[in-house]
């Protein structure tokens, strides 16, 4: 029993941050708010050709092989930085594509030649089997595109972008992410992996959750900086418990988040009986953690975080839309109460 | 990273669960001091070492069994899934005063104490706050003059649990009053039965009469009983509290998954708020029991971290300081709800030694989670110095 990372497992989140700082700062996020896609074709290559969407991909589809829980520390990273684009979608496609054998996409969506955004279910029946998709959609960053990914309880699909039908571009609270909506009137699967096959549902909420342990952790980290610098009545405002027990509370959520998000991975990993119950604990404590941590962060940096120019607020609408991603925090509250108790 | 255990610890949790069900002890554990629950703790301690159960992470030249926290911890969780009782009168001498001994004794004080802790010979309490020094610790003013071999020691001690029952106390002293308030205090192995030690019970909220301060008038306690260097006893003190708030909490943590599990079936079987269906049909309940669930299983996936940091590190760090925190939030939380759903029975007084749990009881006992063993405050005050880094 280890659930610490080993140096080896922090070597690759550590080139992957460096890159993000350099590459995708979040300054992109501003630069890049009237464009259709929230990060370039030539950005999103630049990541894959650090391995950056293939850490749990088999190496014969060009991935690095690795497990879920070193996919977890990366997209730890990914929250950390607030990088946008269609990371979890995409990792999930090729994964999805590979188990459908379809190993020439999962290859091209590996290596970033094919990009993966998220559709979400609004209304109409739920997808049972492969069959043609229908329904009105949510489509997370699906601008530029080539696949759209979604996870029906009984499954999960992918449909090229191109058949969703009639698109609607919608404002999102995030400026980092693209929403549109879309009725799709029977686009065809492309492929097509039951929940019986690989639980993609369980794996999604486990990466969503890592993106939003990294924001939580973040924001602890800007509001501790900040208590540290900021000079009020001639001191540190960090020495006024209020402002420093917010920061301990922050860290200790922080912390409870990132290292159930690891319990929960080592058990899908490795095929514990609980891992559902675990991964819905990790989604439920790590989305609570990075919205009300990153809320935390606004009223600690007072007047300066409720201007757009700061980064806080970016955070906290970034965590409120992973926290809707593939289950509401309601519905994942349901559903944990629901699983048999943890081993 | 895994969360395997070895065909070994597997092995060792299998003998662990045989052994309890064969040798738990079959009836109740009286509640009151002196309703026999000393006799009861002890007999039961005496059995656990006699089945080779207990100081499983003890040395083995002082009577443990040298295993890993590990094995520690596995034994915690069977303990806690057995249901059986959580036998607090033992909780310093095996979770503060013997880890302390071991880390800072003499030898010929280990090699007379840490085995009379495993085979359940004493009992052990510890004689730390004080009316002026409770927050503020290292202000204790309990005066030690050295008179010869032998301290005299006039003064008083407060929240000092089972020092009626105690054998043993872990005191600290002033030794020196002239330099900073962390210098001159000096950590003592006090013998109970020394005259000139009055005991008084301190009736808690919770209506458990264990709790005491303890008044000492010229009491003599001999040198030879200082742990650590006289007027070293801070660093001393130290070490303990972190040991308390690093693998001491482990058990508990373990049992407050149970209790969340216990409510569960409670809401199932209680009548909820709209006089209709059972409790958990109602969404505000449900999702409060869903969030009890989800942070237990953090607050246990801290725990395998902690544990797993120890293994790495040796010694438990201020990180235990965030898991006694979370812990006493999430117990909290937890009793309260227990409150909510007992509905207007709620106002019936039980005990959480109750068979069935006494829910009402468990919610005023509850609230000693975020003040015993160092508020929540202060927990807070040493996470945002020594682990953030926040100015003072």
């Amino acid at each position: 029993m280890d659930l610490l990372p080993s140096q080896e497992q922090l070597e690759l989140p550590a080139l992957a941050a460096e890159f993000f700082a350099d590459q995708m700062p979040i300054s992109l996020i501003r630069e890049r708010q009237a464009e259709p896609a929230a990060v370039t074709r030539e950005m999103w290559a630049a990541a894959a050709e650090l391995g950056l969407l293939g850490v749990s991909a088999a190496e014969d589809i060009g991935g690095l092989g690795l497990g879920l829980d070193d996919e977890v520390l990366l997209f730890r990273e990914i929250g950390r930085h607030l990088v946008p684009g269609p990371f979890i979608a995409s990792v999930l496609g090729a994964r999805m594509a590979a188990l459908a054998g379809d190993a020439g996409l999962a290859r091209k969506i590996v290596a970033g030649d094919a990009i993966v955004g998220l559709a979400q279910r609004r209304s109409g029946a739920e997808l049972a089997a492969a069959g043609p998709l229908t329904g009105q959609f949510d489509l997370f960053d699906a601008a530029d595109t080539d696949y759209l990914l979604h996870v029906a309880p009984s499954g999960a699909a992918l449909v090229e972008t191109a058949d969703a039908g009639d698109v609607q571009l919608v404002d999102c609270i995030d400026p980092g992410t693209r929403l549109a909506t879309a009725a799709v009137d029977g686009a065809p699967v492309a492929c097509w992996v039951p929940s019986e096959a690989e639980p993609l549902l369980l794996r999604g909420l486990a990466l969503a959750s890592a993106v939003l342990v990294g924001i939580s952790q973040a924001v602890t980290d800007m509001s501790v900086e900040h208590a540290k610098n900021r000079v009020q009545f001639g001191r540190p405002i960090g020495v006024n418990q209020a402002v420093k027990h917010a920061c301990v509370d922050m860290a200790v959520a922080a912390e409870a988040a990132l290292q159930q998000t690891l319990f929960g991975a080592i058990s899908l990993r490795s095929g514990r009986a609980d891992a559902e119950f675990q991964v819905l604990a990790a989604k439920v404590v790590s989305g609570r953690a990075a919205i009300d941590n990153a809320a935390q962060c606004i009223q600690v940096h007072g007047g300066m975080g409720y201007t757009a120019e700061h980064n806080a607020h970016l955070y906290l609408k970034r965590a409120h839309v992973l926290d809707c991603f593939f289950s509401s925090s309601r519905k994942s509250l349901s559903a944990l109460l629901a699983a048999g108790p943890a081993q | 990273m895994d969360l395997d255990f070895t065909v070994e610890q597997s092995e060792f949790r299998e003998e662990v669960r045989t052994w309890l069900a064969e040798n738990a002890p079959r009836e109740a554990r009286p509640h009151t001091c002196n309703g026999g629950m000393r006799e009861y703790d002890l007999a039961w301690q005496r059995t656990q070492w006699e089945g080779g159960w207990a100081g499983i992470a003890w040395p083995k030249e002082y009577g443990g069994r040298g295993l890993a926290t590990l094995q520690q911890l596995i034994w915690y969780e069977e303990y806690a899934r057995a249901g059986l009782p959580a036998i607090d009168s033992t909780f310093v001498g095996l979770n503060h005063a013997g880890p302390t001994l071991i880390a800072r004794a003499s030898e010929p004080q280990k090699a007379f104490h840490l085995p009379r802790i495993l085979r359940g010979e004493d009992i052990w309490c510890q004689g730390f706050s004080e009316p002026g020094a409770g927050s503020d610790l290292a202000a204790l003013s309990t005066r030690a003059e050295v008179d010869g071999d032998y301290f005299i020691i006039t003064g008083q001690k407060i929240w000092t649990s089972f020092a009626m029952l105690a054998d043993y106390q872990e005191l600290l002293v002033r030794t020196d009053r002239s330099g900073s308030k962390h210098h001159g205090i000096t950590w003592l192995i006090c013998d109970m039965r020394t005259p000139g030690i009055d005991v008084r019970p301190i009736e808690t909220i919770e209506g458990g009469a264990e709790f005491c301060e303890c008044f000492y008038n010229e009491v003599r306690i001999p040198r030879a009983n200082v742990v650590g260097e006289q007027d070293g006893g801070w660093d001393v003190a130290m070490s303990t509290l972190s040991f308390e708030r690093g693998t001491g909490y482990t058990s508990s943590q373990v049992r407050l998954a149970q209790v969340v599990e216990d409510l569960i079936e409670l809401a199932k079987e209680r009548t909820g708020p709209d006089g209709r269906r059972a409790a958990i049909a109602d969404e505000e309940i449900a999702v409060r029991l869903a969030t009890a669930r989800a942070e237990v299983a953090a607050l246990r996936a801290m725990t395998y971290a902690g544990i797993c940091r120890n293994l790495r590190s040796g010694t438990p760090g201020p990180e235990g300081s965030m898991l006694k925190l979370y812990f006493a939030e999430i117990a909290k939380r937890v009793a309260k709800l227990g409150m909510e759903i007992l509905g207007d029975d709620s106002v019936r007084a039980t005990s959480r030694w109750d068979q069935p749990f006494g829910w009402s009881g468990n919610y005023f006992y509850s609230f000693s989670t975020s003040i015993g063993g160092g508020t929540s405050e202060i927990q807070r005050n040493i996470i945002g110095d020594r682990v953030l880094g926040l100015p003072r």
